[in-house]
This record gives structure tokens, C-alpha cells and sequence, in this order.
């Protein structure tokens, strides 16, 4: 009896309430589906709108995120992206009315260094609506991301103004040792 | 002094010719290409399990087993789909508990299993129940079969199997996520 009693304290120590939540489709798409950015000079960045709709009667807020596809499910002859944070949105997160589209727009920043140069690079854009559901749809856009096989020369103001003040020393030098040379000698 | 003046005026200049084309920036053009009007979307017709309570070392599957939820393919490209799912948090206090989502289905102390069928692929000409992991996977088409991205309008039925912890602290509501994304195929 005292064997049976302990049984059943057991089993009801190990119960729990599992995923209650509401029932609701879900429904946004984003476009474009897929961006391509061929000739990205290293040293410089460019942008471009991702357009959020949202088909659903009640408003949902958005969060963006940067996902590096495995190998197999990058297109032919794209490497991983190096560093997610070169991506940023803006706005970070959106709240999109019931019905409505709105646009994000997305920076990809290149560093200026040689070894960015001539690359092929594949990343994916994460769309999400925020949501405590137990199955949420997130949406990618890919984004593939070429760069220019050169580094494009960049004006250095400072170098610059070291060149024409040097310039104007030395000529300056040069004409007042010059003249010192040539004025003649009192006696 | 006339001479001198001119002298290093037209040494700056000289100088200037060789060094502004080094210096300048050098223009170019990035070309940023949008594949056309495509537009990505899935919708799920069910978002939510509500099993209530559950026992420990046993497996619940949804209902029916691998039919209950529908994936529709709503943009206007094709797409490949991925699942992740994660760790289940205490509701009251997500830090302070879970449940730790195992990585090959099985289940342990506190660890737990989720598994995904789609309806179709059964064990004799596919996967069968497959696990899900926190590691994004694919869900369709899927590597080592010979089926095909969804076109718009295409729609995948599944369904859900979850196994408990062998053990669990009773009394607490657990709450996770599982994911299924989309992208262009």
C-alpha cells in the first residue's frame, strides 16, 4: 500500500503544462527575395530597402538578424560572409501596422583592406515577427555580396598639405641659400 | 624676388600634377541588383500545441500525427525551407528553468526531444520522423532525397512528436519555439 502511494506521488511530481498559447496564422512576405551587389569597393559601403508586408489584421513587430548559410546551401562559388557586423538595419526592429508594408534599410560596409578585395561572398537577411507561438516563420533574403578587384585611392588631406607646405620650405630654402650665395661681398 | 615667387609657384603646381591623380579619389560604380519583383512568403496554418499536462519519458504526437499543420508557399518565388527549434523555458521564469533540447531526438534528465514528419515521407522513401535540433536543418526539400523546392502555391503537411525528460521539476509551465524558415531557392 505505502509502495502504491509513493508511485503516485512520483508521476504527479513529474507532470507539467507543455505550449499553451494562442492559435493564429501567420502572414508577412519580404522583397526582394534575393539582392546581388556586384563591385563593392572595399573602403566603401552601399544600401538598399528590404520591403516588409504585413498581410495580417493585427500589427507585428519585425526583427531583422544576419544568418551564415552552410557551405551546401550557399549558391556555386559564394564563400561565407567574414563578419555579420559589417550588415546593419535601419531601423534595427519595425512595427508594422495590420495590412501594411514598411521599409528597412540595409548598409553592407566593406573595411578598407587588400584582402576584402575580389571576393564572393554569400549571406542570408533574417525577417521575423516577434512571436511567443510555438511554431514562428522567419523569412531570408539572400544577399550576395561581390567586391571590386582593386582598392580605389583615397584623398589623404594630410599627406597633401605635407606636400605643399614641404614644397614651399625647400623652395624657399633654396632661394634664400641661393641668394645668400650670390649677394656680394662688403668689404 | 619676382623670379623666386615664380619659381615656387610653379614648383607646387608641377608637383601638384604628379600628386593629386595618387591622391583623388578614384570614382567607381556598385551595381546593386533586385531579382525582379520577387517577393518571399510561408504562412503555417497552426502556430500553437496546446498538450496541457504532460507525464515524464513519454512521447505525444500532434493530431493527426504528421497532417495537423499545412505550410503554403505564398510569395511568388520558390523556395527552400530550414527548421530550428530551441531549449523550453519555464514560462514564469525563462533563466531559472528548462528543458534542454537534445540534439539527436533523445531524451535525458531535463533534456527533451522534438521530432518533425512530413506527410509522404515515410521511413521506406524518406525520413521519416526526423529530429529537431537547435542547429537550423532542412526541412524541404532536403539534401539526400531527389525532391524539389516548393513553388508558390505548394503546400507541405506535417506533424510534431514530442518525447519528455526522463525527469522534470512538476509544476512548471514550459514554453518553446520552433522555427520554420524560407528562402530563395
Amino acid at each position: 500500500m505505502a509502495r502504491r502511494i509513493n508511485l503516485a506521488g512520483l508521476l504527479a511530481a513529474f507532470l507539467t503544462i507543455f505550449l499553451p498559447s494562442s492559435a493564429l496564422a501567420q502572414g508577412f512576405s519580404v522583397a526582394p527575395a534575393e539582392v546581388r551587389i556586384d563591385d563593392l569597393p572595399p573602403g566603401e559601403a552601399t544600401a538598399f530597402n528590404l520591403t516588409i508586408r504585413n498581410k495580417d489584421e493585427v500589427a507585428h513587430n519585425f526583427t531583422f538578424s544576419v544568418f551564415q548559410p552552410p557551405e551546401e546551401q550557399r549558391r556555386a562559388g559564394r564563400e561565407e560572409f567574414p563578419d555579420a557586423s559589417w550588415i546593419s538595419f535601419s531601423p534595427p526592429e519595425i512595427e508594422v501596422p495590420a495590412n501594411s508594408e514598411a521599409n528597412v534599410k540595409v548598409t553592407v560596409a566593406i573595411p578598407r583592406e587588400q584582402k576584402w578585395t575580389n571576393q564572393d561572398w554569400e549571406t542570408w537577411l533574417g525577417v521575423a515577427s516577434e512571436s511567443s507561438d510555438l511554431l514562428a516563420v522567419k523569412l531570408y533574403v539572400r544577399l550576395l555580396v561581390s567586391t571590386d578587384a582593386t582598392m580605389p585611392a583615397r584623398f589623404n588631406a594630410k599627406l597633401f598639405a605635407g606636400i605643399v607646405i614641404g614644397i614651399v620650405l625647400i623652395s624657399y630654402g633654396t632661394y634664400c641659400y641661393f641668394r645668400r650665395r650670390t649677394k656680394p661681398q662688403r668689404s | 624676388m619676382k623670379v623666386a615667387i615664380t619659381s615656387i609657384i610653379l614648383a607646387i603646381i608641377l608637383a601638384l600634377v604628379f600628386c593629386l591623380p595618387a591622391l583623388a579619389q578614384e570614382s567607381s560604380t556598385i551595381t546593386i541588383t533586385m531579382t525582379g519583383l520577387d517577393e518571399i512568403s510561408i504562412t503555417l496554418d497552426k502556430v500553437a500545441w496546446p498538450l496541457g499536462t504532460v507525464a515524464s519519458n513519454t512521447e505525444y504526437e500532434t493530431s493527426p500525427p504528421i497532417e495537423w499543420c499545412t505550410l503554403t508557399v505564398q510569395g511568388n518565388c520558390n523556395v527552400n525551407t530550414l527548421i530550428i527549434g530551441k531549449d523550453a523555458e519555464w514560462v514564469s521564469d525563462p533563466g531559472a528553468y528548462k528543458w534542454t533540447l537534445s540534439d539527436d531526438g533523445s531524451n535525458g534528465e531535463h533534456i527533451y526531444g522534438l521530432w518533425f514528419r512530413i506527410s509522404g515521407d515515410t521511413e521506406t522513401n524518406g525520413r521519416g520522423y526526423v529530429p529537431i535540433t537547435k542547429t537550423q536543418s532542412e526541412f524541404w526539400p532536403y539534401s539526400a532525397g531527389s525532391s524539389s523546392s516548393l513553388a508558390p502555391g505548394d503546400k507541405k503537411k506535417f506533424g510534431l512528436r514530442l518525447l519528455t525528460p526522463t525527469y522534470f521539476v512538476s509544476g512548471r509551465q514550459m514554453q518553446t519555439q520552433i522555427t520554420i524558415s524560407a528562402v530563395h531557392a
